[in-house]
């Protein structure tokens, strides 16, 4: 959210937004910048907001408060103009139990304005999707992949695609990579929540990190990855008392092997630390966006954690 | 039931079940309690003296109409006889009803819904869910029996008849949840097996009505189930024995219903599906709506032929009932006296009874919007280029368009029985009478659109419109409600075609209030969030 970007660049753009269900707060101020031909990836556990965020864009649920702009229009009033140029994979994907899966696909695309033909073959066939089976007997994971090829069957501009992967099999989880990067480079938009950081970690330009309906993190992974520690792995020749490791953190002694974490910009000066006691093995490894996820939520949980 | 293994984990299932679900059982329970409480607190209030009850017992009884619903009126010139005619086989019914849900919803819809394979994989026997299910329909229907037993004693009615009558609820409960049981293995999900179930009940219920009020021979009654428990007839015969019957009936249905489930797989039922087209045809929001709720139309049209065939082979018996019984008279037409006024009155009553019945199914379309939002269906839709008005539209559209095929199938049905009988009715009135129901039909379906297009939360009030014209048709005259009470149901408006003078005006007005439902609906359903 460092830099600014005019309107127009902007699919997505979301400033102060609140919603509430009855008593409680889903949303509290919620600000979203998606720029065209990004895939931003939208990040947070359950119950954070993300659904409720994304449901908001659909104008399936009305703003208490603050603005929303979809792709240079208002999604509660533009509805029909702006889903012409969108598709959505949900994350409960719920078919009809009698009608077939390529039934859906059909209707689906047909409502959004027409599927293209050929893609809805190739999808089914990289997805090994069986079309003609009826909604109630398809798994979790096939119902997704159902969602999936009718939304990526369409050539639109924006994809927003909720935990679409939740259900699917590592090998399936390749495909939908491999499809979602030829969507990008087709020129679509992508907002894709998720919490599974590896595909975050491979798909994404950009990441907004979601908690208790307020974005916490915005950036690129690199700059994400700024703010984040390091882990360090020591084996040690002589033991530092406590006191001599003030640059680490959750520092972690076994025997002489040494585990901590550090503040990414200041490595050099750890090693400088550790170099007097010896330091028979090492190894760095840069931060996960697990690690940083976990720690923006264990900050939460212990406020007053070094 | 086989080994103890089977049944394990079966009481603590029983108790997280009863835990969650037994607040829904209240409704049941308390529709059959206040049916027969009110029977014994407002018939004295109403015949204090013997010549009223005489009079009422006369004109009432012999009703055909009624007695479709009722079955046969023994003695309504005692408050238990009353009570017995006017709550066992309504009473009775309901029970049926809320159980048929109650194991459907536990065994079959668990499956569905994932539920029960979360529990499945834990220590649970295999016939531990369909016997969790069961035992959760013997608690409610035995609820239904003590309630209704203690209030109604306590009311003023007498023991042992007020005891027969809510043990015949209980034991039609029993005997429907032995059904369900049955229906929820056959079927390949839960909708499936309550329509089958309920199917079945229905089919029941209405032979029985029919076959009493035409008098057909006395095995008609005891080759039906329902017909044992009219047979137990409190107040005027009181036994005790036909109860057996319906506990042995549901015995045997039980241990079918415990077969058929061992012989099946998880979440599969006996007609399996099979695969379905890879290309779909439906392709618009209309085509979507027409396909959801195709079934259930089929199957409610058949069930109109039926009616029809019924209602028509009724108003055929219509001459030798009036000259039997004049007193009919007040019923249909409040002083008419030409046979003509008093046919129309009849075909009138008769397709407002059908009428109610269409509303129903034109509710149930409307109350599918719901299920298809709370269910997660409506989302992907509405993520389309489909506005909410375009995708609210043909569904409604259809629940009024469907039932009024339904009132036109039966009214074309009996009109041609009545004109093949020469009663005096020549072959058009009926189907024209079935024109005139239609605009209070679709008022009753419209209040849904409104429930549910505005204020979902209170999706329940969607059967306001069904269950208060019911009442005040059926039990509306026998209480000697005025005029503007019964006007409160549409049906109340419909002119008698077949009769000299018509007033057509009422229709104007009720459709005034069809529109205004239906303004209501759509403006609350673009501004709602959804789900």
């Amino acid at each position: 959210m460092t830099e600014r970007t005019t309107d127009a660049e902007l699919v997505i753009d979301i400033a102060g937004l609140h919603k509430s269900f009855g008593d409680f707060e889903a949303l509290r101020g919620l600000d979203l910048r998606v720029e065209r031909g990004q895939v931003h990836g939208f990040l947070g556990p359950n119950g954070a907001g993300k659904s409720t965020t994304i449901r908001v864009l659909l104008g399936l649920l009305r703003a208490d408060a603050g603005r929303v702009r979809l792709l240079g229009g208002d999604p509660w009033r533009d509805v029909v103009a702006l889903h012409r140029r969108l598709a959505y994979v949900p994350g409960d994907v719920s078919l009809w139990p009698s009608m077939t899966g390529g039934e859906a696909i059909d209707l689906l695309g047909s409502m959004r304005g027409g599927l293209d033909e050929g893609r809805r073959a190739d999808l089914l066939q990289r997805f090994e999707l069986d079309p003609s089976k009826r909604g109630r007997q398809y798994s979790k994971g096939n119902r997704q992949k159902v969602a999936i090829v009718a939304a990526l069957a369409s050539d639109v501009e924006l994809l927003i695609l909720d935990e679409p992967t939740s259900g699917l099999d590592p090998l399936m989880e390749n495909v939908f990579q491999e499809v979602l990067e030829e969507a990008v480079g087709r020129g679509a938009t992508v907002l894709l929540s998720s919490h599974i950081m590896a595909e975050l970690e491979t798909l994404a330009d950009r990441l907004s990190i979601i908690r208790d309906g307020v974005i916490v993190e915005s950036g690129t992974l690199t700059e994400l990855r700024g703010q984040a520690r390091t882990t360090v792995h020591a084996d040690l020749a002589t033991l530092p008392a406590h006191e001599q490791l003030s640059m680490l953190y959750d520092v972690e002694l076994r025997g002489h092997r040494l585990t901590a974490t550090v503040d990414s910009d200041r490595i050099g000066q750890a090693m400088e630390g550790l170099l007097p006691f010896g330091l028979t093995a090492l190894t760095v490894e840069p931060p996960s966006l697990e690690s940083l996820f976990l720690r923006l939520y264990e900050d939460e949980q212990t406020p007053d954690r070094r | 039931m086989s080994a103890p293994s089977a049944i394990a984990g079966t009481p603590p299932l029983l108790r997280a079940s009863l835990k969650h679900e037994a607040r829904s059982f209240a409704p049941w329970i308390g529709i059959a309690t206040a049916l027969s409480v009110s029977s014994v607190i407002v018939y004295p209030w109403l015949f204090p003296e013997a010549v009223e009850r005489r009079r009422f017992a006369a004109t009432v009884g012999a009703n055909p109409a009624l007695g479709l619903i009722f079955g046969p009126a023994y003695d309504l010139s005692t408050v238990d006889g009353f009570n017995a005619w006017r709550s066992l086989s309504i009473g009775g019914f309901l029970t049926a009803l809320g159980v048929i849900f109650i194991v459907v919803k536990a065994s079959r819809g668990q499956e569905d819904s994932g539920q029960a394979e979360l529990l499945a994989s834990g220590v649970l026997g295999r016939e531990a869910r369909l016997l969790t299910a069961l035992l959760m329909a013997g608690v409610c229907a035995l609820a239904v029996g003590v309630v209704s037993f203690a209030f109604t004693v306590l009311c003023g009615g007498a023991w042992e008849s007020s005891l027969l009558l809510s043990a015949g609820f209980t034991v039609t409960g029993l005997m429907f949840a032995a059904v369900a049981a049955v229906t929820a293995q056959i079927a390949s999900d839960a909708r499936t097996a309550t329509s089958i179930a309920v199917a079945v009940l229905g089919v029941l219920f209405v032979l029985r009505g029919f076959l009493y009020s035409v008098s057909a021979p006395r095995w008609t009654a005891w080759a039906n189930p329902l017909g044992w428990i009219t047979e137990t007839r409190p107040a005027t015969g009181n036994h005790w024995w036909p109860l057996l019957l319906g506990l042995a009936f549901a015995a045997v249905f039980v241990a079918i219903g415990f077969a058929l489930q061992v012989s099946r797989d998880f979440g599969q039922g006996l007609i399996a599906s099979r695969p379905g087209p890879a290309r779909g045809t439906a392709r618009t929001p209309l085509a979507l709506a027409i396909r959801i709720n195709r079934g259930p139309v089929v199957s409610w049209s058949v069930a109109f032929v039926g009616l029809g065939v019924i209602f028509g082979y009724f108003i055929r018996t219509v001459r030798d009932l009036f000259s039997v019984n004049p007193a009919l008279a007040e019923i249909f037409a409040k002083g008419a006296t030409l046979p003509a006024e008093l046919l129309a009155g009849f075909l009138a009553t008769i397709l407002t009874l059908i009428g109610i019945v269409a509303a129903i199914a034109g509710v149930q379309i409307v109350n599918r919007v719901r299920t298809e939002e709370l269910e997660d269906r409506a989302e992907p839709v509405l993520a389309t280029a489909v506005s909410r008005s375009r995708y609210l539209a043909p569904s409604v559209l259809l629940a009024f368009a469907a039932p009024a095929l339904f009132i036109l199938i039966a009214g074309v049905v009996i009109g041609a029985l009545a004109a093949a009988a020469h009663i005096g009715l020549n072959f058009g009135y009926s189907p024209l009478q079935a024109v005139a129901t239609i605009p209070a039909v679709w008022t009753v379906v419209a209040l849904a659109v409104a429930v549910i297009g505005a204020r979902p939360r209170v999706q329940i009030a969607s059967w306001a419109g069904v269950l208060v014209s019911f009442g005040l048709t059926l039990f509306g005259p026998s209480f000697k409600l005025p005029g503007w009470a019964l006007g409160i149901s549409p049906y109340y408006h419909v002119p008698h075609v077949a009769a000299g003078t018509q007033d057509w005006r009422g229709l104007l007005w009720i459709s005034l209030f069809t529109l205004a439902f239906l303004v209501i609906g759509f403006a609350g359903f673009r501004r709602r969030d959804v789900p």
